[in-house]
């Protein structure tokens, strides 16, 4: 279960020259700070998939950054899996399986390299390794490009290997931060078909997203952020309710409609 | 740690860019511009020397026996000129040089004393004009010489004496290996350091700036590693580069000074490198360790700081001056390790390896100046982990 209550963050304002007309009329201004995340809460479930809804700055990114342990929360608590990410942060590490925006692969290791390094950083041993990156590309279809190494892939073969990586270690809880973004129709109904064996497996999957109809597709729960602050947190049958489409919806949410 | 390392490594080891700068350039292009510059410019030196060369006479009349004697050597060949301008004449490279003999330019020593002969050339490029005349003209001096001392009635003993009254006889009481080491010691750590940055500078780099903008730093901040230990992993790679860089390039140059170079030059080294014993190699060795280690640090931390390769490229680019300084500091006659210049970072190291190479050593000064430089090197490594668990520094 992964549970979000109350999160700040905030950032110092460096040169506030710099910043953009809009930036300077964003109500999270406050001084020298910019409150990237005010007031951000939700709960996932066992076997429940999260959308994570937002417009472009609402602070969806920093939201999962602090989910993920990379920043710490001003403000706030997260639990995953029951552990505080703040104060036990390797543990939680431990029960998340996360995929950030950028694939982030090791471009001279192969994929079956990249997915086994972050295995053994996980305390995996070698046949374990071995038999989990196995199991996993014959899940993602993978079995064609492993041992090659992963610059030369596709969009479609880097957003699997990340995946792949990003579950090496049987996780609790997955993160998925726009894994669909860039991809073709097959890789990307690759990545919804996992997402969907992640929920069969009782997995509780969050994923942030543009792509609406995927949310409609797959998701029990919706979030949508704006601003630095929930703004929607309730199950996807009501969120539908909300507008005569999955657009009409969002943009009544955002408009507090 | 060690796990972080070895992917390091692996990764390292598959870049192109890195093993040609860390393993190629070294063992193969240094040597090759050496020699190649080597070559070229004996080459030129030989050219210069057989060169024939076009000169005239003013005032010849003055002094027959030396035009005579200058024109009958087969590279110099005299040319006559008229009322034309000679400087001229030079320039457009028509003469190679003009001769001008005063009146009394071949009157008796004893006669008409000191004459001036004015010698034209154009002396900006590479040429060995003055040292092929002086050749010419001293026989011919040394014969009138000989002439004034026998009118004189001097005995070929009062000769020596007169032109040389006072011989002062150096007896060196320092070993050879102390003469050489004093002269040559101070390259040693001049190399070393600046190839150990230079080795450590692409990795670092790659490791730190390289993975923020590739996005695989994120990626690897989730794993579920305390920060310390992806530093250390890091910082260890980036230090045994450097070394290994350092040592590759030794090795190379001395591999190749034994493969081209001439038979003397291979006693020399052979004979240089064999009176250094074991001990101090290792010593030397160990030296570089805390070295490479301060390096690594920083340039880890400059990296870790930058937002692309780029950036991190342009603050190391400055570093290396910080480098150079001490050692050239080291390089300076009359610096020595002792006072404050043994607490000066780097520059005692160097002055160090200096001493190792001459064979004067203080072994309990050097526990105290790699104690130093450990403690150095331990204090930047601490900072580039605070640095490095910096959230304003990781995302920038």
């Amino acid at each position: 279960m992964i549970s979000v209550n109350s999160l700040a963050k905030r950032f110092a304002v460096e040169n506030p020259k710099k910043l953009t007309t809009q930036e300077q009329n964003d109500p999270r201004l406050k001084g020298r700070f910019f409150y990237s995340v005010e007031d951000v809460s939700f709960k996932c479930e066992k076997g429940q998939v999260l959308g994570l809804l937002g417009p472009n700055g609402a602070g969806k990114t920093t939201t999962l950054r602090i989910l993920s342990s990379a920043l710490k929360a001003d403000k706030g608590e997260i639990l995953v899996d029951g552990k505080n990410v703040s104060e036990e942060p390797i543990q939680a590490r431990k029960s998340l399986g996360f995929l950030s925006g950028s694939t982030g692969l090791y471009g001279r290791l192969t994929g079956r390299e990249n997915i086994s390094y972050f295995a053994r950083l996980h305390g995996y041993g070698k046949t374990q390794t071995e038999q989990r990156i196995e199991e996993l590309s014959s899940l993602l279809d993978m079995d064609d490009f492993l041992d090659r190494r992963s610059e030369t892939y596709s969009s479609g073969m880097k957003q699997k290997t990340a995946i792949a990586r990003a579950v090496v270690h049987e996780p609790l809880a997955v993160v998925l931060d726009e894994p669909t973004t860039g991809l073709d129709i097959m890789a990307t109904q690759t990545v919804l078909d996992f997402i969907k064996n992640l929920k069969a497996a009782g997995t509780p999957v969050i994923f942030s997203t543009h792509h609406l109809e995927e949310v409609a597709e797959l998701c029990d729960l919706g979030t949508v952020i704006d601003h630095g602050t929930t703004k929607f947190m309730d199950s996807i049958e009501t969120f539908k309710g909300l507008g005569t489409s999955m657009n009409d919806a969002f943009l009544n949410v955002l408009k507090g409609a | 740690m060690w796990m972080i390392m070895q992917k390091e490594l692996t990764e390292l080891l598959r870049d192109k860019k890195t093993l040609f700068f860390m393993i190629a350039l070294p063992l193969l292009l240094f040597p090759a511009i050496f020699g190649a510059v080597g070559f070229f410019s004996s080459k030129a030196i030989t050219e210069a020397e057989n060169k024939t060369l076009n000169f005239a006479v003013i005032g010849a009349e003055h002094h027959q026996v030396l035009v005579d004697a200058l024109a009958a050597v087969d590279t110099l060949e005299l040319k006559t000129i008229g009322d034309e301008d000679f400087k001229t004449l030079i320039k457009d490279k028509t003469l190679d040089f003009v001769v001008e003999l005063q009146p009394n330019a071949n009157g008796k020593l004893l006669e008409v004393g000191q004459t001036t002969v004015n010698l034209y050339l154009n002396d900006a490029g590479l040429n060995q004009i003055q040292k092929r005349f002086n050749k010419v003209l001293d026989g011919i001096t040394e014969g009138k010489r000989a002439d004034a001392f026998a009118e004189l009635g001097i005995s070929e003993t009062q000769q020596i004496a007169l032109l040389e009254p006072v011989i002062v006889e150096k007896i060196n009481i320092a070993e050879e290996r102390e003469n050489w080491g004093e002269r040559i010691g101070g390259l040693v750590p001049y190399l070393l350091f600046l190839l150990c940055l230079q080795g450590a500078m692409f990795p670092a780099s790659d490791l730190g700036a390289g993975e923020k903008e590739r996005g695989t730093l994120e990626t690897l901040l989730l794993a579920p590693v305390d920060r310390t230990q992806l530093v250390l992993g890091k910082f260890a790679t980036i230090a045994l580069a450097g070394i290994v860089a350092a040592m590759v390039t030794v090795f190379s140059m001395a591999l190749w000074s034994i493969i081209i170079g001439n038979a003397m030059a291979i006693s020399f080294v052979i004979e240089i490198v064999g009176q250094i014993s074991i001990i101090d190699f290792v010593l030397m060795f160990l030296m570089l360790v805390p070295v490479a280690s301060i390096f690594a640090a920083v340039l880890l931390s400059l990296s870790i700081y930058a937002k692309s390769y780029k950036e991190a490229q342009s603050y190391m680019g400055s570093l290396v001056i910080f480098v150079i300084v001490p050692i050239m500091i080291a390089l300076m006659p009359g610096v020595e390790l002792e006072g404050v210049w043994a607490w000066v970072p780097l520059t005692n190291v160097a002055l160090a390896m200096k001493e190792l190479v001459k064979g004067t050593m203080d072994y309990v000064q050097l526990i105290a100046i790699f104690s130093s430089t450990v403690v150095i090197a331990g204090a930047l490594l601490a900072f580039c982990v605070y640095w490095f668990k910096q959230e304003k520094v990781l995302f920038r």
